[in-house]
């Protein structure tokens, strides 16, 4: 089934992602994707997606669609709420839109962006294998730029069964959304603002004392922060070995110390190598709650081991395979 | 030993370390080498070639070579070790500790066209000037030498490449420009590149070529890639515009 968006107001930053691109860095293609990569998984299945579907990803709200179409939608992120008739519609759950319906984007004081899934996924063609957006290099995403007021974006046509069955039930009672929604809460920490790391591999570059502070400060979001990296306030960091590190590979998460020891955590659109040491990385389970800082929000990090991080890494693994299976369970006999 | 053999131990105990829980690094050194390149090339090749189950892809840099991997496929593997990152390593040093001939494919040779000075190397005066020599010196200088890229990083197919002659030798700018075009090829210290897409930099700018550096549209979007071995021919403007048009 055919489903078509017109964007009514472009707002801040907004583009089409997905879950990256990720063959091409040995060319210096960054990765891209969706900044809050469990927002733009939970958005996807909530439509009964595979989780590798493009999404859109706005920044903050001041935004606005039209439903061209009728609509099948899930939304998920702390960027912004979706509104519709002055009703604040619930995120992680399947949503249907009549066509001419005008969608809103009020503000969610809590973080910076959302996704938003349509079933199908949202149709651009692919660049290197990815529909992600990449700004800096113009490629990517709807035709290599952030979206603007006036364009029009359509779904891959071909619904999976399990999203088009999800879209019956609702038609067919009549319903804007079902009673059931994905607990997004319960896979993120309540403690938004602590941020689990892994010491890196020029850990010892620093002295003791930086480490200390690394470990225990509170830093804050530095205004100069975006789809690149964000630069962060607080103690700057002394190094013990003055030597320069030889450019190498970095990737999101890494979180590099510049020449004045202040720390910058890469995200999403960062370079693929990099030649400033590294102290450590944040674990790919707490990298959404990155994504969801706006400048001025305060952290803090606390270690946990290699091996840890991997045991988080696939514990949530799983428990985003137990969210698909369960709505499966829900609507198709399996 | 045959010069094949020599990229692989015992001349090089590799360090593997995490990067993320989908990837990991092997440094090979920690000094840049033609050597060391080889050895990583040839080591990246190898493994292209023959993918442990779950490898996404690799990045090769100076003197390391990272690898990325989708966690879920490496431990559903058979690999030996307990953790994902237990089983890539073994599959690494395994790797390591093969003396295989005939790994090194041929490195590709590269020449490219570059109409030098003008307004397309507004800068070529003050690398003149800084070296005293005279802008028809740096030109000849410039492409009477092979370089060989290091790595790929920066910027989508911006390569690094050594082999400048040292009397070329120019600081960058105090302040960058704000734009400088695609194609331009610049010097900034001891290094001389290209630059692919349009973005600010501090480099001096000697000139420009013609060739698409970064093509989205081509299945290698990136003209350059790590070991290739490349050279500059200085080209007049009617040659410049043909080969733009193409």
């Amino acid at each position: 089934m055919s489903m078509r968006i017109s964007i009514v107001k472009a707002g801040l930053l907004t583009s089409v992602q997905d879950m990256g691109r990720y063959r091409y860095l040995s060319q210096a293609v960054p990765v891209s994707g969706a900044m809050d990569q469990l927002a733009h998984r939970l958005a996807n299945k909530a439509v009964g997606n595979e989780d590798d579907r493009a999404t859109i990803e706005f920044t903050y709200a001041d935004a606005s669609f039209k439903a061209e179409t009728d609509l099948l939608l899930a939304y998920s992120g702390d960027g912004a709420f979706l509104v519709y008739n002055d009703q604040v519609m619930p995120a992680e759950k399947p949503l249907f839109f009549r066509s001419g319906s005008v969608i809103k984007l009020i503000n969610n004081p809590v973080g910076v962006r959302i996704c938003l899934a349509v079933a199908g996924g949202w149709e651009v063609p692919e660049v290197m294998e990815s529909k992600s957006t990449f700004l800096a290099g113009a490629f990517g995403g709807y035709e290599g730029r952030m979206l603007q007021k006036g364009d029009v974006l359509s779904n891959n046509v071909g619904l999976g069964k399990l999203s088009q069955e999800i879209l019956n039930q609702l038609i067919n009672r009549g319903l804007s959304y079902p009673n059931w929604r994905i607990s997004r809460e319960s896979l993120i920490p309540e403690n938004r603002h602590s941020i689990r790391v892994v010491l890196a591999n020029e850990i010892n570059w620093f002295d003791a004392t930086s480490i200390i502070a690394f470990l225990t400060n509170t830093y804050s979001i530095d205004r100069r922060s975006n789809r690149m990296g964000y630069h962060l306030n607080g103690k700057a960091l002394v190094r013990k070995v003055k030597k320069e590190l030889i450019s190498t590979a970095v990737t999101p998460g890494i979180i590099q110390v510049t020449g004045s020891g202040d720390l910058v955590i890469l995200m999403a659109d960062c370079q693929t190598t990099g030649g400033y040491p590294r102290i450590a990385h944040v674990a790919a389970v707490d990298l959404p709650l990155c994504a969801q800082l706006k400048p001025g929000d305060e952290i803090r990090f606390s270690e946990i081991s290699r091996d840890e991080a991997a045991e988080l890494y696939l514990e949530r693994e799983h428990d985003l395979s137990l969210i698909t299976t369960a709505i499966s369970l829900k609507y198709l006999n399996i | 030993m045959t010069e094949q053999s020599a990229y692989f131990t015992p001349d090089y105990p590799v360090n593997i370390y995490g990067l993320s829980e989908q990837s990991v690094t092997v440094e090979f050194g920690t000094v840049i080498s033609e050597k060391l390149l080889h050895a990583i090339t040839g080591f990246n090749q190898f493994l292209l070639k023959n993918p442990f189950p779950g490898l996404i892809t690799t990045v090769p840099a100076y003197c390391t070579l990272t690898v990325f991997f989708d966690p879920l496929q490496v431990l559903a593997g058979e690999l030996p070790g307990e953790t994902v990152f237990d089983k890539v390593s073994y599959y690494l040093n395994k790797i390591n500790q093969l003396k295989k001939d005939g790994l090194i494919e041929k490195n590709n040779e590269i020449v490219i066209p570059v109409y030098y000075g003008g307004d397309f190397g507004i800068d070529i005066s003050t690398v003149a000037k800084t070296n005293q020599l005279s802008e028809s010196e740096v030109i000849e200088k410039h492409t009477s030498t092979q370089y060989t890229v290091y790595m790929i990083g920066f910027v989508p197919g911006f390569a690094y490449m050594g082999g400048m002659d040292a009397s070329l030798q120019t600081p960058r700018k105090q302040v960058p420009d704000a734009k400088i075009p695609a194609g331009s090829v610049g010097i900034a210290g001891m290094q001389t590149g290209i630059y692919p897409i349009e973005t600010p930099g501090g480099w001096q700018i000697i000139g420009r070529t013609p060739l698409k550096m970064f093509d989205v549209n081509r299945n290698q979007p990136s003209l350059l890639k790590g070991g290739d071995l490349v050279s500059f021919r200085s080209i007049d403007i009617d040659e410049f515009n043909a080969l733009a048009e193409q």
